[in-house]
């Protein structure tokens, strides 16, 4: 019931519900922080940014209902929207993808992190069977926030390409993960 | 699907895209499977990061932010699940939500959506576990107002949805309760304080419901929060 709750939760922040706000946080606060900490790669930012993702979801800025897909997903986008916005306003240098992705792990306990622990398994296997072309790409463009222009430059491939290259990148990800995980990615 | 819409995947998925651009994009993608199942995959993404320890106070630096400038009030009249009763709860000032309604006949909408595609899988194989129950509420004397509630059962929880209009404007403490009630004992089961236009909505969820209802009300309680009615019955029907 996942999705359900969400949506409760969400459907009493809309209310102006400060704890069904503060549930959400509770429940999103790790992989949202981390995630944003992978993507900006300052500690700073990445609290700015978590704070940012809240005032938008309080102040109704941005509008959730199931025909968007999984609460998680508009979630996550919303997150890694914001994010960008803070990289291209600040223009920070970043940290080559090579040393973020060997970045230390900071291990939580066990219990909380059993979904998570699972789905990086899923995501990582299923990112690992594409490309390193294809992987690149997914980084610069998901992670890295970098515009379609930036890549061709950086890439040195026409602008087409680099729309047309993301998206069989990310299509492949999805058979990839939908293998995995059979129906039950979509339809819990 | 066109192919045009589809161009538009990774600006979408970029946050590029204009308002409008969105919200069409977004309409796309209710018609495009494959759009949406890439969506739902990018989705997935963030469960690439390490987990990293938040930093010490963060939380109550964030909440702080975020509820600044929001009029202390609140909470109560939207549902409280049973096992959050234990929340406090603030006194009610002035109660005000043009999105209220909306919200939740976009919820009504999607319950009824998932109840349908449920029973469409549940007619294949057993028997349907989700039923919907549209309830007409009818006025007391003297009451202009109108409503309509939809229960609907979907494994073992019981989702309330009650949708009311032509409501009379309250005083800042008045809020209007839903009750579900078997052999004349109430639990409070939603509220909510009329908008502008008279219009009220709430959303309501019991998990693992197994009581056999017999009658719904609402009533017009003197203040939010209340375990047990103390005003008028404005509208009932039996279930």
């Amino acid at each position: 019931m996942e999705k359900s709750t969400d949506t409760y939760l969400y459907m009493r922040i809309s209310e102006q519900d400060k704890a069904a706000l503060e549930q959400l946080y509770d429940r999103y606060e790790k992989i949202l922080f981390s995630f944003l900490y992978k993507m900006l790669e300052d500690r700073e930012l990445a609290e700015e940014a978590l704070q940012e993702v809240f005032i938008k979801i309080w102040r109704g800025k941005g509008i959730y209902d199931e025909s968007k897909g999984k609460f998680t997903s508009w979630l996550f986008r919303m997150a890694q929207n914001t994010a960008i916005d803070l990289i291209r306003k600040r223009k920070k240098p970043s940290v080559p993808i090579e040393e973020a992705m060997q970045m230390a792990s900071h291990d939580l306990p066990v219990d909380e992190q059993v979904e998570w622990k699972e789905k990086k398994g899923q995501i990582e296997t299923a990112v690992q069977r594409l490309s390193s072309e294809q992987q690149k790409m997914i980084d610069l463009f998901y992670f890295k926030g970098h515009t379609h222009e930036t890549i061709a430059d950086m890439c040195d491939i026409p602008l087409g390409t680099v729309k047309s290259r993301i998206r069989l990148a990310l299509k492949k990800l999805k058979t990839s993960l939908h293998g995995m995980q059979g129906r039950g990615a979509y339809d819990d | 699907m066109t192919n045009m819409d589809c161009d538009q995947l990774i600006d979408y998925l970029n946050g590029t895209l204009s308002k409008n651009d969105t919200d069409q994009f977004e309409q796309h993608l209710t018609s495009c499977t494959e759009c949406q199942e890439i969506v739902e995959a990018t989705g997935q993404l963030p469960y690439l990061a390490d987990p990293m320890e938040p930093p010490a106070g963060m939380k109550s630096r964030i909440l702080s932010n975020v509820f600044e400038g929001t009029p202390e009030k609140n909470d109560s009249p939207v549902a409280l699940k049973p096992e959050m009763a234990a929340i406090p709860i603030q006194k009610p000032k002035q109660k005000f939500h043009i999105g209220k309604p909306l919200i939740a006949a976009v919820l009504l909408a999607s319950l009824l959506g998932n109840a349908y595609a449920f029973m469409q899988l549940s007619d294949q194989n057993q028997e349907p576990e989700t039923a919907i129950q549209s309830i007409e509420l009818e006025p007391s004397a003297a009451f202009s107002g109108t409503a309509t509630a939809a229960m609907i059962e979907e494994q073992g929880a019981l989702n309330l949805v009650v949708k009311a209009d032509q409501l009379a404007e309250l005083d800042a403490s008045q809020v209007y309760q839903v009750w579900l009630i078997k052999d004349d004992k109430p639990i409070p089961a939603g509220a909510f304080s009329p908008n502008p236009n008279g219009e009220g909505a709430s959303y309501y969820q019991l998990e693992e419901s197994s009581a056999e209802w017999d009658t719904i009300a609402i009533t017009l309680e003197p203040e939010a929060g209340n375990e047990l009615p103390k005003g008028e019955v404005v509208l009932s029907s039996e279930i």
